[in-house]
């Protein structure tokens, strides 16, 4: 060979026989391409980066990353001040501060005795409103955490105490424990959703040694651990050769190839309460669920007939949360939704994926951009003209997902898709139907009787229902969640209705027993409210003691005028009778 | 390769790579998500463009040094054939490994593209180094190109 053919043309051939050789010895190599044991070991999700960094950026943007996080990290985001604010409820005054260092401490206003005195150790949440969580040896042992029984709600720049966004009726004041009734156990509660791979790890003693491969909701919590993934692809001729092929490393979980019935569980894991098989295993060693497997392998979802085995028979103690006909009317349960949608097709259909994308452009609500509005349906499933109904300024979502989801202080979407029938419900007060959550000066029987106008399929009216619209009804005689809804729906920008009726009817919520549909009245009351009443407002305090509260409340009566039930002394006596005050507990 | 042949082949080279160029304008323009949505797809096919066309100029400065330099003919032919498809395995490397990728990383066909890059080192470094007198010196026994002056 002459030295110029040598020189120019060996390297490069030396090269391509080297990589033919590392190919050919990748693509025979079984190690590499066997099924790997089910767990390797999670190695957070700095480990992702390299390879998936736009998945990376997506994800480090996300509400999930940020779900648990240590408080003292200096990158953590942490929305209160701790800057000295304090919280006056029933009888008790906590004061934040420490700054960097957060600190909370609670004392008796009778005889200033101290019923907490904490270092903020980590937040759960930055979306919504956040919570904190502090060490405290109350026999769990010295890993023990709580979460204490306040709130940092941003949107209101406020604290609030957790029995004002629970629905609870008012504390007692004074009442030490049921100011700390919404202290909860992190460990064996708190920790399975807003962390990756948590392991309570509760010992026969009684105390725990609680880990987590990752605090906050990192890269494995959706795609299992990435141990064996990460060494596998550490093999450049590997990444080559699995770019020739669409079936991936079976190392790791993919869930956009997964069947439409096993992504849904990878989220369902968390947007679906559940029970574990084995509850004792769970509590000393984790679900043990892999995504990409059964979700029932390892826990069953929580629905309105659950039971546990503990429970009496014909015991339904889950059922305070669905609506009557099973709907789930708390978040934290959007999975069960999905399963009682006909949409989900026995889990042949839809998925949350249709939707939703966990590496979109946007973490608030994380929706696929094709899949916003109208366009997640129509064209995709759907070929029904999106006007049907006559309600041209309406989405899909807006009539087959309805707000009668109660969960962060907001009525949200229900998340099973239903077709509107409110004939089918107009002598029944248990639950509220899609066309008066927006048409709220109407009543069931117009809604159900428009429905047949408008040429759509629907139960004929069951006969008049009075003057007062259902929203008005479920305002005063509903559970609390309903007059959480029809305070929230009051005032949403769809709602059609008289104005002044409504601010009239709204005054009405802030007098609830129930904080929390207080401060659904309230801030209806601030986005609805011409600013003349803004001055009246600003002195309103949804967790003060009612009789500051009733001062402003008159006030706001004698501007508005009374509501068409305030007025009516006897229907407003028989809404009250029938109002059912039921204690609801939200694990969200 | 004859020196025409070689600038032929470069010309048509770096038309075809700023060719690529108004393809992949043309890609955004009409918002065409194969492209668009793809980030390592887009990343790699800019590689492949920038630097298809770039070592296609380098590919015509080389086609220049050899006439210059005088480099015996022996030498100018193959460093024309390595040059000129050197550049266009780097260029259709890229392309290629964007185009078929895998999740994380390009297709197998980025291999070429160290190939490609091998071909033009030694092609360069062939221009710098071999002299007019070269070839006549080899046949009179000293094979150090570098010791001709």
């Amino acid at each position: 060979m002459k030295p110029a053919t040598a020189l120019l043309f060996g390297p490069p051939i030396a090269w391509m026989l080297a990589a033919a050789v590392g190919l050919a010895w990748t693509a025979t190599d079984a190690t590499a391409w066997d099924p790997v044991p089910a767990r390797g070991p999670a190695v957070g999700s700095a480990s992702c980066r390299s390879c998936h960094r736009a998945q990376h950026e997506t994800w480090h943007a996300s509400y999930h990353r940020t779900m648990t996080q240590v408080a003292t990290d200096a990158e953590a985001i942490v929305l209160a001040p701790f800057e000295g604010e304090t919280l006056q409820t029933a009888g008790f005054t906590a004061t934040f501060d420490g700054g960097a260092a957060p600190h909370v401490r609670v004392v008796s206003d009778a005889d200033g005795s101290v019923l907490l005195d904490v270092d903020v150790e980590l937040t759960v949440g930055t979306h919504r409103y956040q919570q904190y969580v502090a060490r405290i040896d109350r026999g769990g042992g010295a890993l023990e955490r709580w979460r204490l029984p306040f709130a940092y709600h941003p949107e209101a720049e406020r604290w609030i105490h957790l029995g004002g966004a629970f629905l609870f009726p008012d504390l007692t004041a004074g009442d030490a424990d049921a100011y700390l009734r919404h202290l909860s156990r992190w460990n064996d509660n708190c920790v399975f959703c807003h962390n990756t791979e948590p392991n309570p790890g509760l010992r026969p003693d009684g105390t725990f040694a609680t880990e987590v491969a990752e605090i906050g909701i990192g890269c494995e919590a959706c795609h299992g651990p990435a141990g064996g993934h990460r060494d596998r692809q550490g093999n450049p001729f590997r990444r080559l050769l699995s770019a020739t092929g669409d079936t991936g490393d079976p190392a790791i979980t993919h869930p956009g190839r997964l069947a439409p019935d096993r992504h849904s569980e990878v989220c369902g894991r968390c947007h679906g309460q559940r029970i574990g098989k084995d509850l004792a295993d769970v509590l000393a060693h984790g679900d043990r669920f892999l995504p990409g497997t059964a979700l029932s392998e390892v826990s069953r979802p929580i629905l309105a007939d659950t039971r546990l085995a503990s429970d009496p028979p014909g015991a339904r103690p889950f059922a305070p949360r669905f609506w009557a006909d099973g709907t789930p009317r708390l978040s934290a349960y959007e999975y069960q939704a999905l399963l009682l949608s006909p949409c989900y097709d026995q889990g042949k259909g839809l998925s949350c994926a249709d939707c939703h994308t966990m590496h979109g452009p946007t973490p608030a609500m994380q929706l696929r951009p094709q899949a916003k509005g109208d366009a997640a349906c129509q064209g995709r499933c759907h070929d029904v003209e999106a006007t049907h109904g006559g309600h041209e300024d309406t989405t899909c979502q807006g009539c087959h997902m309805p707000r009668i989801t109660y969960g962060l202080l907001r009525g949200m979407i229900s998340h099973r898709i239903t077709t509107p029938d409110p004939g089918a419900l107009a002598s029944r007060d248990d639950m509220p139907d899609a066309c008066t959550q927006c048409h709220v000066a109407r009543t069931r029987a117009w809604a159900a009787s428009s429905m047949r106008t408008l040429g759509l399929r629907g139960t004929a009216a069951q006969g008049p229902e009075g003057r007062v619209s259902r929203v008005e009804r479920d305002l005063i005689g509903g559970d609390p969640v309903q007059r959480a809804l029809a305070a929230h729906a009051l005032a949403r920008p769809e709602a059609v209705g008289d104005r002044q009726r409504r601010l009239r009817a709204l005054v009405d919520a802030l007098e609830d027993d129930y904080p929390a549909v207080r401060w659904f009245g309230y801030r209806a009351l601030r986005s609805l409210a011409p600013g003349s009443l803004a001055p009246v407002l600003d002195r309103y305090d949804f967790m003060a003691d009612v009789a500051e509260r009733v001062v402003v409340v008159d006030e706001l009566r004698g501007a508005l005028g009374p509501s068409v039930v305030w007025a009516d002394e006897a229907l407003l006596q028989s809404l009250l009778s029938h109002r059912d005050d039921v204690a609801i507990a939200i694990g969200e | 390769m004859s020196p025409g042949a070689h600038l032929r082949a470069s010309l048509w080279s770096l038309a075809a790579f700023l060719g690529m160029g108004m393809w992949l304008e043309a890609m955004f323009g009409l918002r065409v998500a194969g492209v668009l949505d793809d980030p390592l797809r887009r990343e790699f096919l800019r590689l492949g463009h920038a630097h298809g066309g770039l070592l296609a100029l380098a590919n015509l400065g080389i086609g220049w040094a050899l006439e210059r330099l005088q480099t015996p003919p022996g030498w100018a032919t193959r460093v024309r054939l390595a040059s000129w498809l050197g550049a266009l395995l780097v260029g259709l490397g890229f392309v290629g490994g964007g185009l078929w990728h895998g999740p994380a990383d390009p297709g197998p066909l980025v291999l070429l593209v160290p190939a490609g890059a091998l071909m033009l080192v030694t092609s360069l470094v062939a221009t710098a180094m071999v002299r007019p007198g070269d070839a006549a010196r080899r046949q009179s026994g000293d094979s150090n190109p570098g010791n001709a002056s």
